[in-house]
């Protein structure tokens, strides 16, 4: 691709953007608003700005992954202010800080490149731990934790009379997978010798399982304290995953999978909030009035879908309990059909192939391992919560990257997409 | 590293192919299924295309359709208000409710709607509704209930379909949605006794009991001491027999004989003995405490919680006939009556056969489907024999049909303004095939005043079917 069609294609996102808010004021107002046009500038800046600094300073980087980003975000911020026009507006604000962001991060690589992560790893993961229990914090002091919907994972700034909300556990997600890479790349050669054996499995020595009960014993706090399902079982898939990929051991990833059975089995009979969740998974009709609700309002904005949708402003999907976060997905499906849906699935199986394509060419181990994890992020978030709407999971309430509505969520995703470029303008250089 | 990351690679983006095979087959599934189901408010709130269809039914007798003026119109009155309900322009009701997405064309602004519009042919037509009802049985089932307080519900054993359906005292739909009747004015009429008012079962509840028995290893020819009354270890006043004096011989009876007379004595008992969490199994079992789902919407039947029962054996006693906590909808007492005669199965109970096209090809049809194991068979057998004791010999005779093999059980329960009489059963020529409940509130004795409004909708299946 060149650079010309990239430009192109980034600039034919923030038109889509625009079209897509004006079919949505046209058909629920009657009239073309303003805001159209402030979807297209700051679709532009945001990404324009990215584009002009990957083209500086990682003038090698894949130009596949840009265009794709920008396409999912115009789709997903259509969606989202077609909901809830506040919501909408409010989301273009966090895309020009997250075009700013990734901005700045970009250019904290130029000179060193992913090195410097390296060299800071225990600082990275340091951090991830203080953010992940950041949201614990006393919710009286001016930074202090808060809970939103049952789940105790934000942290909410108080500025005198206003206040503002953000999900640390978004940023350490992040700075978890940087410190993994870097850990992994220099262990993996201890964590694969498996001098036991078990049946056709091959053993570690036993303490060398130790980092997966650690991360495990991770996952589970984060369950029991913060009552996030979603962010837990991510952690845990991601770590696990890129264990298996480190040191090409399967038995990782079924010492992974009997732990992570076995603690999705106790969860859903010891927390209430799981058992909720498990409940309105297998049985969202049998408890329309309580907590089946959201998922059987899911089936029937399912029920409108059929090939083409209602069209965008035709359906009723702000009907559905999270439509613009956990259920974004579904809202897209009921006004675009299966149509949408599945070119929106078609853009993450992309995204997702473009991350491996990375992680298989990059320079050495580390790097491979970040662009692996980093992609390991994007599709298991994308599968966890595309799958807990289509009743294939139970329901985690996580963000679908890019297209949900969230702040914090969309830096981090930002992030990881620079990251991922600069992985991929470090292969040539 | 290259194999793991090749691997790890195809089976994520193989699992996102998975979602999308996955999301094609539940976005299809959702639209035959879920469009037009009564909780989807979308299907309620869009907008439609004016003109709605019609309403029939099974023999095709037009209950509901678009009169001169544009509003609805109901030709048969009072007759159906209670199923059908009524769609004014302030309320919805019934049928006119659940359905309403289904009688109409929605107008979604679609292209479809516009290139049918350009082809001059008025676009898409509205569909039509069509009920299991039998118009003779509910003319028969309303006759027999004129000027009662209560509710008629027949079912077909084997599929669920419900054949009549009538509360009484009605009103006239044609009213409400003229304006000159407000339903709030006559909310006792507009009432749904069948499924929104629960009442204790009375004897019929023995049917239950005795299922609790049977299932417990008791034989119809199982003896028990006959007694002039029972009084539970700890409890107040003893429970006696209707009419006082022994129910047989003064020394025992059979399983049989005391269902056939509704000894009291010998069946709180029996529900003592059988214990709290027993009694209480078998009615959950038989759909007390779950939600039945039905067209309109149904009220719970309800049973106190084994707990309590154990712990008093008074209360246990009076729920062994029928009394104390105990509320049932005639619909579920139907039901039951219905899961006797089909060897023990309860199939969900149904009131829309299909919704069709104005020239009646089937769009959607109901496929009965069981709903609840209610008795194992051998058991629903044996209740069924028992049954059909009591309307040859016992309490129910008034009920006896020429021509039919009628099983049955009466009831009388206590009611502030008198006892409700009750009356559930289940028909057929040669075997079961329908099933009724009877409920007269306030009515008086179950054998008496129930039994005889059976014995005159079963007429009416019979004259018609045979």
């Amino acid at each position: 691709m060149t650079e010309r069609t990239e430009a192109l294609l980034v600039v034919l996102s923030a038109v889509i953007a625009a079209a897509g808010t004006a079919v949505v004021t046209a058909t629920t107002r009657g009239t073309v608003t303003f805001d159209a046009l402030a979807a297209f500038a700051v679709h532009l800046a945001a990404f324009g700005g990215l584009l002009v600094a990957f083209r500086r300073w990682a003038p090698a980087a894949s130009r596949l992954l840009l265009p794709l980003v920008s396409l999912i975000t115009a789709v997903g911020s259509i969606e989202v202010f077609r909901i809830d026009h506040d919501l909408g507006r409010l989301q273009r604000w966090w895309l020009l800080l997250a075009g700013a962001i990734g901005i700045a991060t970009m250019r904290l690589l130029r000179r060193r490149g992913l090195e410097i992560l390296r060299r800071y790893r225990y600082l990275f993961l340091v951090a991830a731990t203080a953010l992940l229990t950041m949201p614990l914090l006393p919710t009286s002091l001016p930074l202090g934790g808060a809970t939103i919907n049952g789940s105790r994972l934000w942290v909410r700034l108080s500025l005198g009379e206003r206040s503002l909300s953000f999900q640390p556990g978004e940023a350490a997600k992040v700075l978890i997978v940087v410190f993994l890479a870097s850990y992994l790349a220099d262990r993996r050669r201890v964590l694969a010798e498996m001098p036991r054996s078990l049946g056709p499995l091959r053993l570690p020595e036993p303490r060398q399982l130790l980092p997966v009960l650690l991360a495990f014993a991770v996952a589970s706090l984060v369950l029991a304290y913060q009552r996030d399902l979603g962010a837990s079982l991510l952690l845990f898939v991601v770590f696990v995953v890129l264990l298996y990929v480190a040191t090409e051991r399967a038995t990782y990833l079924v010492a992974g999978g009997v732990l992570a059975v076995g603690g999705a089995l106790t969860a859903a009979t010891t927390f209430s909030h799981v058992a909720v969740r498990v409940d309105a998974w297998l049985h969202p009709f049998e408890n329309f009035a309580g907590g089946g609700y959201q998922v059987a309002q899911g089936i029937f904005a399912l029920a409108e879908a059929g090939l083409v949708g209602t069209g965008l402003g035709n359906g009723s999907p702000w009907l559905i309990p999270a439509a613009s976060t956990d259920y974004v997905f579904i809202a897209i499906v009921e006004e675009t059909g299966l149509a949408g849906g599945l070119a929106v699935l078609a853009a993450y199986a992309l995204l997702v192939t473009i991350g491996f394509g990375i992680a298989l060419r990059a320079a050495d181990v580390f790097r491979s391992l970040l662009a692996a994890g980093l992609t390991i992020v994007l599709a298991v978030q994308t599968l966890l919560i595309v799958g807990g709407v289509l009743r294939m999971l139970p329901l985690t309430g996580i963000t679908l990257p890019f297209a949900s509505y969230g702040g914090s969520s969309l830096l981090a995703n930002v992030v990881i997409v620079v990251l991922l470029a600069r992985v991929s303008h470090e292969e040539r250089t | 590293m290259k194999r793991s990351l090749h691997r790890v690679a195809l089976t994520l983006a193989g699992l996102l192919a998975l979602s999308g095979v996955w999301l094609t087959w539940l976005a299809t599934d959702a639209g035959t299924r879920y469009h037009d189901d009564p909780r989807n408010t979308r299907s309620q709130q869009a907008s439609f295309l004016p003109g709605a269809g019609r309403i029939l039914t099974a023999d095709g007798v037009v209950v509901a359709t678009d009169g001169a003026g544009g509003g609805r119109t109901y030709p048969q009155g009072v007759l159906y208000a209670h199923l059908v309900g009524y769609a004014a322009s302030s309320e919805r009701r019934g049928i006119e409710e659940s359905r309403y997405a289904a009688l109409r064309v929605r107008d979604d602004g679609s292209i479809t709607d516009w290139l049918l519009g350009l082809g001059g042919d008025g676009g898409r037509e509205s569909h039509d509704v069509v009920l299991t009802v039998i118009d003779p049985m509910q003319q028969a089932a309303r006759r027999a209930m004129e000027a009662t307080t209560g509710a008629v519900v027949v079912i077909d054993v084997t599929t669920g379909a419900v054949l009549a359906y009538v509360s009484s005292p009605s009103y006239d739909p044609n009213r409400v949605v003229a304006g000159t009747l407000d339903p709030g004015d006559v909310a006792d009429a507009v009432l749904d006794r069948a499924a929104d008012r629960v009442l204790p079962p009375g004897s019929t509840f023995k049917v239950i009991v005795a299922a609790a028995a049977l299932e417990a290893g008791a034989s119809p020819l199982t003896r028990f001491a006959d007694a002039e009354e029972y009084g539970a270890p700890g409890s107040g006043s003893p429970i006696a027999n209707a009419g006082g004096g022994f129910c047989g011989d003064g020394d025992s009876l059979t399983l049989t004989e005391a269902l056939v007379v509704s000894c009291n004595a010998v069946f709180a008992r029996m529900a003592v003995d059988l214990g709290g969490a027993a009694v209480s199994a078998a009615a959950r079992r038989a759909g007390f405490n779950t939600a039945i789902p039905w067209e309109t919407g149904a009220a719970i039947s309800s049973i106190t919680a084994a707990a309590a029962l154990e712990a008093d054996a008074g209360a246990l006693a009076q729920t062994g006939i029928g009394e104390r906590d105990l509320r049932v909808t005639p619909l579920l007492m139907a039901m039951i009556a219905a899961a006797v005669g089909n060897d023990g199965v309860a199939m969900r109970p149904y009131v829309v056969d299909a919704i069709v096209t104005s020239s009646g090809d089937a769009v959607r049809r109901t496929e009965p489907s069981p709903l609840a194991r209610m008795f194992d068979t051998s058991v629903a057998a044996d209740l069924r024999t028992m049954m059909e004791a009591v309307v040859a010999s016992g309490t129910g005779t008034a009920a006896r049909v020429d021509g039919l093999i009628v099983a049955g059980k009466t009831g009388t329960a206590e009611g502030s303004g008198g006892p409700h009489a009750w009356f559930i059963g289940v028909a057929g020529v040669d075997r079961p095939e329908i099933a009724v409940a009877v409920v007269v509130e306030s009515g008086g004795a179950g054998g008496r005043v129930a039994a005889p409004i059976a014995a005159e909708v079963l007429r009416a299946w019979r004259d018609r079917e045979n």
